[in-house]
């Protein structure tokens, strides 16, 4: 039994949160959020490349930094605690697909991922809705894919999309002209969603049942790093929290001295340090394999989503009305994780995958 | 980070069942059940199986083994509490989860060797005299007295909700030896209740037993060689006490939920609302916090076998596992309806479960070892660092 990250793991979450604290505060995220058309800076992403990050989870011989899912569980925890902007979640998920399929074109645009270079993303969900489906609109035929997916998170910034079709997984390059992609724009204004049609030249990767067995895989992978995500951001929504409850003052006194005050933060802090052990024990589980590893990362999804929202609510409460500004932060964090609490499996859908990993 | 057991851990679970399965005669619910046995009753089984447990080294798991302890760690203590469920709970719980550590850490090593050897046996049963009537959550605001009585203290006052009361031998109590100093002026005492001037009541509670009572003091004789620690550092024991009344009994806990869980589940299969869609939702939420529940623990687990004391986070582990049984009992109660209320010995009743009993007595444990507003006091002042008022 043992809590502590090991020293390799300690060392990437020192080194990756001074590089966010130095190049991504909110004071100049925010404008990458609110005033690009891509929703982040593609330099620093270019950057997060040149410093090993965009590889993390790949293995060493892959140009990977072999960290496993802890470590990945360590960079996306400090992601989100600065509410970090754009697809870097998106991006280890298309690569962890690549990885696992055996083709030398997709090796190729592997290395351009984990090196920066090019933008390689999962097109997958056909609806708004995370509801079950029997079947994929999307078709492979004759070297042309064809169907129209949404939403495509950060769809438009992609130079390569990985398909889903019912043929199996498609490769499809970024047409001369660009996509043809609608933006969907959502109460979470620092997301980019697109709605994709595609009537595009590509290659097929793998038939369909190799597809659905890798893309469970990186669904779990998927799940636990939404989950350090929001565990991310609740410490970040924590925090301005408690300093705005040390300054602010109401009646006379600081804020911070009211009781029923203090209990809420102190129910925010709950729920952050318990989805902290959950999210660490989900991230253990499945770096090692193990049987439980589903209804870990199941549970680990669905309590960070409750609890995510739980904390960053309380965020707008207590801060009052400025709480209510576009200008203050606290919505940045709210909108967030608003958002993960459908993405990478809704909290509903882990639920019951919860429950049916025990034979429920 | 690991949250597996160890080879050796896992061995000694293993041997530990194989040696249940040997030892242990009937399942506690079937001696609670049974209409022969009354309060008393039920305590000597406690008493015997306690004993039954010293003599085969299974108590006292984590403690040295100069202290008649097994000489292992919080994690296999926890296996055991976990292994246990469903054997009766021992008599001298009291004793050996709160008392044991304080005077491992606190006490003379000739009071050690007095007491330490009994308490594992169970030939001591004790009880903890911290409360009063005017002293719960604000402790030290306690009014008992020791006074001098040359070289030792006659006591003077009363203690109440001391859980075993009535069937104890001895009591640990906190007394006043100086009025004027709130912290500093509080002693801790081991006192034996088999003599004049203590007299002990039973309370009745929500449930209808009197597990426990009131203590009262008049000149009960309080020995000097009983002081543990100097005059006037009671406070700081009792907080080591406290401590680990708060943290690291999520196993013990969670091996009762699994249990609870398992029933609840079966429960709605037989009925028939397995597949309604509100049922699962609720189901889904006890079953992702109960795992939630057992990541905190582990987590405890590991700091605590890493040779620290419990510190303020164990608050964290006592709200989540005590507010947690409400909810598991409340959903219990909603979802089996009328058969979830059934006392254990009413025909239809459940036959591996006591809802009933266990709905009640999820409302006690967000009260006692620092009530639930408690806890959050104590996050929110020493870890959140919010000022005071
Ligand atoms: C089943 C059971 C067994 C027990 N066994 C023992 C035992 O063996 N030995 C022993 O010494 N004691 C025992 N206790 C007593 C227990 O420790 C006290 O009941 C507890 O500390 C609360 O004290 P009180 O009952 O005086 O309530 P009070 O302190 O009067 O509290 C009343 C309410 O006010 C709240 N409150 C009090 N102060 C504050 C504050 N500062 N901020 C916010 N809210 C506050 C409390 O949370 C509670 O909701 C037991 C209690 C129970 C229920």
């Amino acid at each position: 039994m043992q809590f502590e990250l090991n020293e390799n793991n300690a060392l990437l979450k020192t080194s990756i949160r001074e590089f966010l604290e130095k190049e991504t505060p909110l004071a100049k995220s925010r404008p990458m959020m609110e005033e690009t058309q891509e929703g982040f800076s593609k330099e620093l992403y270019a950057e997060l490349g040149d410093l090993g990050y965009l590889g993390l989870t790949l293995s060493e011989s892959e140009g990977g930094g072999a960290a496993g899912v802890i470590g990945l569980a360590v960079v996306l925890e400090e992601m989100g605690r600065v509410a970090f902007p754009g697809p870097f979640l998106d991006l280890v998920l298309a690569e962890e697909t690549l990885c696992r399929v055996k083709d030398q074109q997709a090796s190729q645009f592997l290395q351009e991922t984990v090196s920066g270079q090019k933008n390689v993303l999962l097109a997958r969900s056909e609806a708004l809705d995370d509801l079950e489906r029997s079947s994929l609109q999307t078709r492979f035929d004759q070297d042309m894919i064809r169907g129209t997916k949404l939403p495509v998170s950060y769809g438009a910034s992609a130079d390569v999309l990985l398909v889903t079709t019912a043929e199996g997984l498609a490769l499809v390059p970024r047409p001369e002209e660009g996509w043809k992609a609608t933006s969907l724009p959502v109460l979470d204004h620092a997301q980019r969603f697109v709605e994709i049609s595609l009537d595009s030249p590509g290659r097929l990767l793998t038939d369909k049942q190799r597809a659905d067995t890798i893309l469970k895989e990186v669904d779990q992978l998927g799940a636990l790093g939404a989950s350090a995500l929001m565990l991310g951001l609740m410490e970040g929504s924590l925090e301005l929290t408690l300093d705005y409850l040390k300054e602010r003052k109401a009646f006379g006194r600081t804020i911070g001295s009211f009781q029923v005050l203090q209990h809420r933060a102190a129910d925010m802090w709950i729920r952050m340090e318990s989805s902290r052990s959950a999210v660490y024990r989900a991230a253990w589980a499945l770096e090692n394999s193990l049987e439980e590893a589903s209804l870990l990362v199941a549970s680990a999804k669905a309590y960070c989503g409750d609890s995510a929202r739980f904390v960053c609510g309380e965020t707008i409460q207590l801060f009052g009305g400025v709480g209510y500004t576009w200008e203050y932060d606290p919505h940045i964090y709210y909108k967030r994780v608003k958002t993960l609490e459908q993405l990478y499996g809704s909290t509903r859908n882990q639920l019951e995958a919860a429950l049916q990993s025990q034979g429920i | 980070m690991d949250f597996q057991f160890s080879e050796e851990q896992q061995q000694f679970r293993m041997e530990l069942r194989a040696w249940l399965k040997e030892n242990l005669e009937r399942p506690w619910i079937e001696e609670l059940r049974d209409p022969k046995n009354d309060e008393k009753k039920l305590f000597d089984i406690r008493r015997s199986w306690q004993a039954k447990l010293h003599e085969s080294g299974y108590l006292g798991i984590h403690w040295p083994k100069e202290w008649g302890g097994r000489g292992l760690t919080v994690v296999e203590n926890a296996i055991f509490a976990a292994e246990a469920i469903h054997a009766p709970p021992i008599a001298s719980r009291v004793g050996i989860n709160l008392l044991g550590p304080a005077l491992i850490h606190h006490a003379t090593e000739e009071q050690r060797k007095r007491f330490i050897p009994k308490m594992l046996s169970g030939e001591e049963v004790w009880c903890q005299g911290f409360s009063e009537p005017d002293a719960g959550s604000d402790l030290a605001a306690l009014r008992t007295r020791a006074e001098p009585d040359g070289d030792d203290f006659r006591l003077e006052g009363q203690k109440v909700w001391t859980t075993f009361a009535p069937w104890s031998d001895w009591i640990f109590v906190l007394a006043r030896t100086d009025p004027d100093d709130r912290y500093g002026g509080i002693t801790f005492f081991l006192v034996s209740l088999h003599q004049e001037g203590i007299e002990v009541r039973p309370i009745r509670q929500i449930t209808g037993e009197s597990e426990f009572g009131e203590v009262f003091f008049s000149g009960a004789l309080a020995k000097r060689e009983h002081m543990v620690g100097a005059l006037g550092e009671g406070w700081k024991i009792a907080m080591t006490v406290l401590a680990y009344e708060r943290g690291s009994m999520s196993l013990a806990h969670l091996a009762r939920f699994d249990h609870y869980l398992k029933d609840l589940v079966e429960g709605v299969r037989e009925n028939g609302s397995l597949q309604r869609a509100d049922v699962r939702e609720k189901i889904a939420r006890l079953l992702v916090e109960k795992e939630v529940l057992r990541a905190n623990g582990y987590r405890t687990l590991a700091t605590l076998a890493s040779g620290q004391a419990p510190g303020p986070e164990a608050s964290l582990e006592k709200i989540f596992w005590s507010e947690y049984s409400r909810r598991l009992a409340d959903g219990a109660l909603d979802l089996l309806g009328l058969q979830a209320h059934l006392l254990v010995h009413s025909p239809h009743a459940r036959p591996h479960m006591d809802w009933a009993q266990e709905a009640l007595y999820s409302r006690a444990v967000t009260i006692y070892a620092g009530s639930s507003e408690i806890q959050r006091n104590i996050i929110s002042k020493r870890i959140l660092k919010l000022p005071s008022s």
